[in-house]
C-alpha cells in the first residue's frame, strides 16, 4: 500500500513544486539521483552530463531535482542552476545563452544600473580618506574569535582538497 | 618596444645565472636605466631596497645589483617581503577605494570584519592584519589584494543568504592572499609598470614606487587572474570556511545563484570577465571535492547576517 503512495505523493510534490518554485538546471558531470540526500542511499537513476533537471529544493550539499521520470537526491556541485547548458566556457555562454534565454524587461531593468568597469579601475585616484576608514574598522584576533564563540562556532579539522589532475599545462610565465 | 623588453626581462629571469643569462642581464640593464633616466624627475628620491628582497634571485649578482632594486629589484627577483606584499595591498585597495567608496554603515563593516578575521585564521597565516570591506556598488564582485585586504560589494553582500555564503565568498578571497596569486601576476608584469608608464598619482598617501609596479590606478582588479587561480581559490576558500565551522555549502550556494543571473546584467560584467563561468568553477568544485566534504556538518547562521540597509 505504501509502495503505491510514495509514487503518487512524489508525483503530487513534483507538479505543485514546478508551478510553484522549481527552476531549471544542468547537469555537470555524469551522476546519480539518491533517494536520500546521503551517498548511501538507493540510487534512484543514472543521469548524463548536459541532461536538464528541475530543481525542486535544496539541502545541505544536496539538490532534490526531478531528471526524466525520476527524481531525486543530487549532489549540489554536480548541477548548475539555470538553463545556460552544462559549460560556461566561451564567449557563446556568457553572451549568447543570455540573448537568447533573458527576459527583456529583466535586462532593461539592470540595465540602467551601471557595474563596475575597467575604465573606473584604471582612472581611479588614490583615496587615503577611505583607506584610514577601511584600517579602523579592522578587528583583533581575539575579537574574532569570541564573536565565533558567540554562535557556537569552533575550528575543524578539514583536510585539503587535491588539487585536480592537469588536463593541460597551465600557461607558465616562460612561454607568455 | 615594450614587447621587447618583456622579452628581455623574461629572458633574464629565466636564466640561472649562466654566462648567457648575464649577457642578457647585462643588455637589459642598459635599457632599464635608459627608461629609468627619462622619467626621474618625476619620480621620488630613491628608497633603500626592502631587507629580504632580492634573496632568492638567481641571476649574477653583479647584474641584479645594478639594476635599480628600489624601482625594480623586487618585483623581478626573488619573493616579496611581508612589508611589501602590505605596502602594495595597500595602494591597490587605496586606488580601488578611490573608485568606489565603503558602504556607510559600521555595523556592517564590522560584522564581515568579525566573519572575515575568523576565516582567516583558519588559513594559518602568520603576522597577517586583515582587512575588509564592503564597497558601496550594486556590482555583483569580490577583489582580494595581497597583505591581506578583502572587499566585496554591497550587490553581492546583498544576494547572500547567511553566515556561510558570507564566509564562502571570503573563503575565496582569503585565498587568493594566501596562495598569493596577484603577486604571481605582478612578478609577470611588473617591468611594464616599473618603466614608468603608470600615471603619476599626486594624492596625499599614494605609493609611486609601488604604483608603478601596479600600473594605473586599480586596473590590476580589472585584469584579473588565470582561471586555475580562482579555481584553487574556490578549492583552497570552501576548506577555510568549513574549518571556521560554518556550512561547506555557503560558496557552492553562492555560485548557484551566479550561475541562474542572466548573463548580460550590467552588475556582473567586470566578474565574468576576470572569472571563469559559475557553472566552470561548480564543476571543477565538484570534482575536486566529490564525496570529500560529505561528513562535515556546519552551521549556516541565518540569524545572525546583517540586513543590510
Amino acid at each position: 500500500m505504501k509502495k503505491f503512495l510514495i509514487p503518487v505523493s512524489a508525483f503530487l510534490l513534483c507538479v505543485s513544486a514546478a508551478s510553484a518554485w522549481a527552476s531549471p538546471g544542468t547537469v555537470l558531470r555524469n551522476e546519480q539521483l539518491f533517494s536520500q540526500p546521503t551517498s548511501g542511499s538507493r540510487v534512484e537513476a543514472n543521469v548524463a552530463k548536459g541532461a536538464s533537471v528541475n530543481i525542486l529544493s535544496k539541502q545541505g550539499g544536496w539538490l532534490r531535482v526531478t531528471a526524466g521520470r525520476s527524481t531525486g537526491w543530487i549532489r549540489l556541485l554536480s548541477v548548475r542552476a539555470g538553463a545556460g547548458g552544462s559549460g560556461g566556457s566561451g564567449v557563446g555562454d556568457v553572451f549568447g545563452a543570455a540573448t537568447t534565454r533573458s527576459d527583456p524587461s529583466r535586462v532593461v531593468a539592470v540595465a540602467g544600473l551601471r557595474g563596475l568597469n575597467d575604465e573606473d579601475l584604471k582612472q581611479a585616484k588614490f583615496n587615503a580618506g577611505e583607506l584610514a576608514r577601511l584600517e579602523a574598522g579592522t578587528v583583533t584576533t581575539s575579537q574574532a574569535q569570541s564573536f565565533a564563540k558567540q554562535s557556537g562556532l569552533a575550528s575543524v579539522n578539514v583536510p585539503g582538497l587535491p588539487e585536480p589532475r592537469p588536463a593541460q599545462p597551465s600557461s607558465s610565465w616562460e612561454n607568455n | 618596444m615594450k614587447t621587447r623588453l618583456m622579452v628581455l626581462a623574461i629572458s633574464l629571469a629565466s636564466f640561472s645565472g649562466v654566462a648567457m643569462g648575464f649577457d642578457f642581464g647585462k643588455l637589459l640593464e642598459d635599457r632599464l636605466n635608459q627608461e629609468l633616466n627619462k622619467d626621474k624627475k618625476t619620480q621620488p628620491a630613491t628608497t633603500p631596497p626592502p631587507a629580504g628582497s632580492q634573496s632568492a634571485a638567481a641571476s649574477p649578482p653583479a647584474t641584479k645589483q645594478k639594476v635599480d632594486a628600489g624601482q625594480l629589484g623586487f618585483a623581478l627577483f626573488g619573493d616579496y617581503s611581508p612589508e611589501e606584499e602590505n605596502r602594495i595591498g595597500k595602494q591597490i585597495s587605496g586606488n580601488l577605494l578611490g573608485a568606489v567608496p565603503l558602504v556607510r554603515d559600521d555595523g556592517l563593516q564590522r560584522y564581515v570584519n568579525l566573519v572575515g578575521n575568523w576565516v582567516a585564521l583558519q588559513a594559518g597565516r602568520k603576522n597577517t592584519t586583515w582587512h575588509f570591506g564592503v564597497l558601496d556598488t550594486e556590482d555583483i564582485n569580490a577583489f582580494a589584494a595581497p597583505g591581506g585586504y578583502i572587499f566585496l560589494t554591497k550587490g553581492l553582500y546583498r544576494r547572500l543568504n547567511n553566515e556561510a555564503e558570507l564566509a564562502g565568498v571570503l573563503g575565496h578571497e582569503i585565498a587568493h592572499v594566501t596562495q598569493r596569486h596577484h603577486l604571481k601576476v605582478l612578478k609577470k608584469s611588473s617591468l611594464i609598470g616599473a618603466l614608468g608608464q603608470a600615471a603619476s598619482s599626486k594624492a596625499q598617501g599614494s605609493d609611486q614606487m609601488v604604483q608603478n609596479l601596479i600600473g594605473n590606478g586599480a586596473e590590476i582588479m580589472a585584469r584579473g587572474l588565470d582561471k586555475d587561480a580562482e579555481f584553487e581559490a574556490d578549492r583552497v576558500g570552501i576548506v577555510f570556511a568549513a574549518r571556521a565551522g560554518y556550512d561547506v555549502w555557503g560558496l557552492p550556494t553562492v555560485l548557484q545563484d551566479m550561475a541562474a543571473l542572466p548573463a548580460k546584467d550590467n552588475r556582473t560584467s567586470l566578474l565574468y570577465k576576470t572569472h571563469p563561468h559559475p557553472a566552470d568553477r561548480l564543476a571543477a568544485l565538484g570534482e575536486a571535492v566529490d564525496g570529500r566534504l560529505d561528513g562535515i556538518q556546519g552551521k549556516e547562521l541565518a540569524n545572525r547576517f546583517y540586513k543590510i540597509r
